[in-house]
Parts: structure tokens; sequence; C-alpha cells
């Protein structure tokens, strides 16, 4: 179901991790995200899973969130490990049946990329968790900021982009409710939405998505006058409520990080690769 | 036998989950055919999900729902047939439309009823006829409609499967007195043509006064009343004690029964008071 | 300083088509209206009636075809105080999912300050403020998504005292709300009014809210042809129907045993005066 998706989700707390600047939280997990697909043997892999599970404790958010998050890609993770499980090649034949040889790499080889994704997850899970929406895409909008002189030409700022990821953000559970209902209208008129042919079931979407469509032009039609009856003229002379500030927090996240990154960076090349 | 037979319905949302919540509780009741009943309960009473379960659209965690004595779960079968003959008329249906014609638009239901070509248009026009719209509509956008007009030719798509039960949420939310009027005018046309049983949810006590024959008023999911209109209003105290608006009359002569005249506090509409008053006149003079 | 605070002088409006050959027909026609400083008016009127028209004028969404519109002595037709005539003018309107902007309740509310170029304290000060005197404080960390309608409709609210305007014209507020969402907003409205001395324009279809202002106008084919105290306007009871709308139940119940020759004074609006003129009549009698 589209509602078990957590991630992008925010979760409300007053934590170490939720009082850091946004931006911190970004390029951090950008950084993370790299990290992760450097390590290569089980010492870095461990330095990885060490600061991933810092991160969860410093967010304040229940262990069972990232379970939930981590849920709906359960498939994936297993399905990528088989293959490679399967795929990979080279090292010594651990178990061998029929024709299937399972080699001592194939077996790293899954056990890291369980890993990793698993890490992937939740360090982007801490973020969203941690971070509203909105700060998010302000953040996005400070950072991007100086491609602002490159847009100029064309007529737009980064502003303009950010505004139009929070209103998705904003609308999302809205039209989600919105499909719900007129699905619910359209299948008391007797819409057969889950019989027939492929071709049928397309067909049978009509009825749902031609109303969406209607009712998303009002929304925004409305939307707009509302906003410009809130006096919003697009990013210039814009203040903000939240003010982003680098702050003390900011600077234990960004040396804490920068140590796991050395970390990871220096046992890779002591240890070598296991994969 | 009653047409819809509800036995023991109760409904959990989230069932399973930390935040399982019972919409219905154990709820029994049995509407006659012909009647037109109203459902009134203020949001969260239940009333919405409790009318889902007539036509099959959610399914009972536990209880029967009795379609002419034969319960809608039994088979696919009888499941699909109840989406047919309960016509269930969304809040605010407007936003269902979605043909370029008018015509179109209605015919969707008698459509994927499996209908010939010729009973399809003969639907379309009883039903057209029945919500006041002439054929001048037929070959219409129905986006191109007013608000009032939109809300007909919705009301008009279900009406086109001509269900034995016709049930209508909040048929005439976010319309002005005028549109309100019409719409109820509508229904109670349609009613005394077809001789069909509706039902009508609303929160609007003095709305379904002024139509039903039977009210049932839902409280936490529960079934708080049943009974005749007039019965229904002899206990205002416990309808402004659920949260329900009482009409402005009613309240009136409850407050002078309170203050110890000897009126009867179950009028509802302005012709009952006037009546009332009128006769306490003539007693003392 | 000069107390009229809205003025039209002699206001046509004329919508365009999108068909250059159709004229539609004038949605405002020959308007004259001040409104002062601090004054709670209501404008009842049908669908159609230009009542929403006219809200849109006093906030520069559209500028007269002829005649003039002024917000503090700002003519709306000039461009460049547009937004400063938005500073002094909040707006409200009537789908609560349609106007609010941010994911989180606060940053929604800031969003109005964000837009003038605030200092950020004094946005936290007055969005902490705005979200108090809606009473929505404690949802401020909300996603909207999972508030009821009433309660969007107060945030929604919210923002717009957040810029400190002057005004507030509130555009069919609760015509998508249950009778509890109703009950909220126009509680918050009056409160606003009485106590914080907004100027309030509210553009409705229901007489139970018009009756709570200080002034009614009443509003038929882009015209007024009602203007004064709500006991004046509604004890014209034939008038108020003809312009297809309701009068409050005991209004119409006075009026009513006055044609039966009772003698009862008619300009009633409200539960208690009712019973206090119907006692009269039974001890009397």
């Amino acid at each position: 179901m589209i509602r078990d998706i957590t991630i992008g989700q925010y979760y409300n707390g007053d934590s170490f991790l939720h009082k850091c600047d946004p931006r911190t939280k970004i390029l951090m997990t950008f950084g993370l995200i790299v990290a992760i697909f450097l390590c290569k043997n089980f010492v870095s892999i461990g330095i990885m899973i060490f600061f991933t599970v810092l991160c969860v404790a410093f967010s304040s958010v229940p262990v069972k969130m990232y379970l939930k998050s981590l849920k709906p890609l359960l498939i994936l993770i297993l399905f990528t490990a088989v293959l490679n499980l399967l795929y990979s090649t080279g090292g010594d034949v651990v178990v061998q049946f029929w024709k299937i040889k399972i080699t001592d790499k194939a077996l790293f080889n899954a056990l890291f990329i369980i890993i990793r994704i698993i890490c992937l997850i939740v360090c982007s899970s801490v973020m969203t968790y941690t971070t509203t929406p909105t700060m998010l895409t302000d953040a996005i909008e400070k950072l991007l900021s100086p491609l602002n002189v490159l847009l100029k030409p064309f007529n737009m700022q980064v502003h303009t982009l950010a505004m139009m990821m929070t209103l998705a953000l904003r609308f999302i559970p809205t039209l989600i409710e919105e499909i719900d209902k007129i699905t619910n209208a359209q299948k008391a008129r007797g819409a057969e939405l889950d019989a027939g042919k492929f071709t049928d079931r397309i067909k049978a979407l009509i009825p749902i998505i031609i109303p969406l469509f209607v009712s998303s032009f009002r929304r925004a039609y409305e939307l707009a006058f509302a906003m410009d009856c809130r006096c919003y003229r697009g990013g210039e002379g814009r203040t903000r409520m939240k003010k982003m500030k680098f702050g003390f927090r900011d600077l234990i996240v960004t040396v804490l990080f920068c140590a796991a990154a050395a970390g990871i960076v220096v046992t890779n090349i002591k240890f070598g690769s296991v994969l | 036998m009653a047409k819809i037979a509800v036995r023991g319905l109760t409904y959990l949302y989230g069932q399973g989950t930390s935040t399982q919540i019972a919409a219905v509780k154990n709820c029994s009741f049995d509407i006659e055919e012909g009647e037109l009943v109203g459902i009134i309960g203020h949001t969260g009473s239940g009333k919405s999900t409790l009318i889902q379960h007539f036509n099959a659209l959610l399914k009972p965690t536990e209880g029967q729902i009795l379609l002419d004595g034969e319960d809608i779960w039994k088979s696919k079968q009888s499941v699909r047939n109840s989406r047919f003959k309960v016509g269930l008329c969304f809040q605010y249906p407007e936003y269902q439309l979605f043909e370029e014609t008018v015509f179109k638009d209605v015919s969707f239901g008698p459509r994927n009823m499996g209908l010939s070509e010729k009973e399809i248009e003969e639907r379309v026009r009883q039903a057209m006829t029945h919500v006041g719209l002439d054929e001048s509509y037929f070959n219409k956008s129905p986006f191109d409609l007013s608000g009032g007009e939109k809300r007909r030719v919705a009301i008009a798509g279900v009406m086109a499967m001509d269900p034995d039960v016709l049930v209508l949420d909040e048929p005439t939310a976010g319309l002005d007195p005028r549109g309100r009027d019409t719409v109820f005018s509508m229904i109670r046309n349609y009613r005394n043509k077809t001789g069909k049983t509706v039902v009508i949810v609303s929160h609007s006590m003095e709305d379904v006064a002024r139509i039903a024959t039977k009210v049932l008023v839902m409280n936490h999911g529960e079934i708080a009343m049943f009974d005749t209109v007039d019965n229904i209003f002899s206990k205002g105290n416990e309808l402004i004690e659920m949260g329900l608006n009482v009409p402005q009359i009613t309240k009136v002569f409850m407050r002078l029964k309170e203050m110890g005249y000897n009126v009867n506090s179950s009028v509802y509409s302005v012709e009952q008071a006037k009546n009332e008053i009128l006769r306490l006149r003539g007693d003392i003079g | 300083m000069d107390n009229n605070f809205i003025t039209f002088e002699n206001v046509n409006f004329r919508y365009e088509s999108d068909d250059e050959e159709v004229i539609l027909p004038l949605s405002l026609k020959d308007i004259n209206l001040k409104i002062d400083r601090s004054e709670f008016v209501a404008v009842l009127g049908h669908n159609g009636s230009g009542k929403s028209t006219l809200a849109k004028a006093i906030n520069a969404i559209i500028v007269p075809t002829s005649g003039k519109v002024t917000v503090c002595g700002m003519d709306t037709s000039d461009e460049e105080l547009k937004y400063r005539i938005r500073e002094n003018v909040g707006m409200v309107f009537q789908n609560p999912d349609n106007q609010i902007v941010a994911t989180i309740v606060e940053d929604d509310v800031a969003f109005g300050p964000e837009n003038l170029g605030v200092e950020p304290d004094e946005i936290r000060r007055r969005v902490d403020e705005s979200l108090k005197e809606v009473g929505m404080y404690e949802f401020r960390n909300f996603e909207p998504h999972k508030l009821s309608g009433g309660q969007k409709q107060r945030v929604a609210i919210a923002g717009v005292l957040a810029m400190h305007t002057d005004a507030i014209v509130l555009d069919e507020p609760t015509a998508m709300l249950d009778p509890r969402g109703r009950k909220d907003v126009i509680d918050t409205v009056l409160r606003l009014n009485k106590q914080e001395n907004k100027t309030v324009v509210l553009i409705t279809h229901y007489m139970d809210e018009a009756v709570l202002a200080d002034r009614v106008i009443v509003m038929d084919n882009g015209r007024i042809i009602m203007d004064g105290k709500p006991s004046e306007v509604f004890s014209k009871v034939e008038q108020i129907k003809k312009a297809g709308l309701d009068v409050p139940q005991v209004t119409e119940f006075a009026n009513e045993l006055k044609k039966c020759g009772v003698a009862i004074d008619s300009n009633i609006l409200t539960v208690e005066e009712c019973v206090a003129q119907t006692e009269k009549l039974l001890i009397r009698g």
C-alpha cells in the first residue's frame, strides 16, 4: 500500500539531530551514501554500522519507525542479495548443489549489499525523520542558491523549484485521499477496477484519472489565488521564520562524520578488500 | 421481509494495528421497503462507514448485511449485485463526473451493468427526468454546468442504475438554500414516483425532519435511536447531549415546556409550531 | 482618521468570457457601499448572486469594470498598491485544503509574514500569537491533512492574522464544514471582531451565521437589495425568501403568527427572544 511508505515522512521530536542545521544533514547524508559504497572490508563496514547506529540513537526516533521504513523494500533487498549470491564470480566454492556454486566472495558480496542498502535507507530516514519537509526544501534552496546565476537567463530561480517541491509534498496526502474517494464513487457505479485483461484495466482507470485531473487543476488554480492573496511574490524579499544556523551541534556532527569517513578510508587501505 | 437487514455489524479500521478503531459497533436494524430513512450523527459517529456496507464497498469485520434476506457477501455475484441494487451516492458526487457529455456520464452505471444500448438510453432519460434536467443537457459537457446542476447530474448517474435502494451521503452539502430545496424536492418526487427505498445521511436535523419517515441516530459508532421523526424530536435533550443541532423552534418549545407550559415539545417545523400556539390560545381563550 | 475602511462607489463588474463573441451579464451592478473599521458585515446571497465577486473586489483579485473600490483610501485598480491592500485585508476561502501551502501548520501560518519580509523572530512571535488566537496552538506541529475541515479553516484564519491585517474577508468559509467545524470557525471570527476589533466581511448563504453580524447585506442578481441590522433584514421574511435564502425559524414563526392576527413582535432572531415573546402570548391568552 502506498500509505505504508514512510520515506520522506517527518517524525516530530526535539532530539540532537532534530536541532541540527538541515544543510548539515543533507550534506552528511550524501557523504554517507558515498562512504557506504567505499566500505570494502569488515572493519570499515563495522565503522559504517557503528556510525549509522549512532545516528539512529541521536535521532530519538523509535527503532520501530526505521523498521517500518525498511519493510516495503525488504523484497528488493533480498532480491539483490540473491542475485549477488548467484552471479558473483571468483573466490573459493563454499557450497555446491546441482549446477549452482556459491563462493565465499559471493557470500561476502550478498552480505555487504544487504548491509549497504539497510545503512542507506536508515541514514536517509534519519534525515527525513528529523527534518520537516519545509526545512528540507529550504535547505536545498540555500544549498543550490549558487545555481541562481545559471538559471537567471531562463528567468528562473532555485526558490521556484523549492516551492514546487514543498507544494508537491503538501498535496500528496490530499491527492491520495482524493483517489480513494473517487475510486469508491466509481465502484459504487459498478466500475470494475481489478478484473479483466490488462487493456481493460487501463481503460478502467479513466473514470478515476479524469476527475483527479479536473480537481487537481481546480486546486492549483485556487491555491495560486490564495498564495497571491497572502502576498506571495516569489523568492525575492522573502524572509524565513526558521533560521538556519551552523551551530555547535553541526560542528560535532561534522567532526564525527569526518572521523568516520577517514576511518573507512584508512581501514580500506590497511586491510584491503574482501570483495 | 426487510429490504436491508443489518445484523450485529461491527467494523474496525486498521484492524490488528495499534490504532485500531471501531467505526461501527454491533449495530442491528431493519430498513423496510419504501421507507425514507434519515441517518444523522456528527462527524466520526460512523454513519458514512455504515452506509458503505450496504453496497459491499466495505466488508464487515463481524456481522451480516442482508439484502432481501440474502447475505450480500455470500458470493462474488451477490457482492456485484449489491452494487446495482443499492445505489450509493457519495458526498460531493460532482467530483466523480468524468465523461465528455452528461449523457455518457449518466450512462456509466447502466453500462457497467451490461445493459443494451436501448435500455441504457431509457435509464438515462428516466434518471434525468427524476433530477429535473431536460434533453437539452444530454450533449453538454458536465464540466460546463453550474454547481447545483453538476450535483443533480451526478445523482442521476446513480439513479440510472435503477437501484432498489438509493443511498445519498449528504446530498445537499455545500449547496445554498435554493439548491438544497431543489435536491430535496427532487428526492421526494423520486420516491413518490418510484416507491423505492431511500436512505439519506445528514448532519442537519432540520433537513432530515423535513423529508424522512424514520430517523436513525448514530453516536460513537452505535445506534442511539431508530424511530419515527416525531418520537425522535420528543427526545430533544438527548439529541443535544450527543452534540446534534436541534432545530431552533424545537429549542423554543423545549424551553417553554421546562418553564411549565403545557406545550408539545416535539415540534420541529414552523407550521407545527404555529398550529400548536394557535391551539393553545384557542384552548385558553 | 477616516473611518470608512472599505468603500465601493458605483461599482460594476463583468467577467470576461473565453469566447469573445459572448458578453457575460454584469456580476456586480451599481454597488455603493461603505464598511467601517471594526464592523462585522455579513454578505448574504444565493450562489451566483455576486457575493463572492464582491469579496474578490475588496481584495483586488478583480478590478471593477467601472466605478471605484478603495481600501484605506487606496484604489484597488492601482497595480502598485495591490500588495499593500492585501497587507490590510486578508482573505479566507471556501475550500480549506486549497489554501494551505506548507506541510506543517506553523510553517503555513508563517507563509504570509515571510512574504512580507518580516524579521524571523517577529514572525515566530506572530505565528504563536495567531495560533493561540484561533485555538490551534497545540496543533502547530501537525501536518495539515491530519486536521479536520474546521481546524484547517482556523489555521487559514491564523495565516491571515499573522500578517497583521486590519480586516478579514471570508468567502463562504463554512460551506464545506460539518456543524461543529462551522461553529468553531464562526466563534473564532466573532471573537476576533469583538475582542481584537478586526473588521470582518463574512460572505455566506447561511442565515444563522448572518444573524450574528452587526449588519447584513443581502445580494441578488448582482445588486445589493437589502442592507441593515439583522433583525430589520430578517423581519422581511417574504423578501428574503424571494432572494432564495432562509430566515431563522423563530423569525418565520413570529411572522406567521402575526399573519394569523396574533400580536407578536416579529423582529426576533434568537431562541431566547422567541421564548420571551411566546411566553407573553401564553400568559396573556
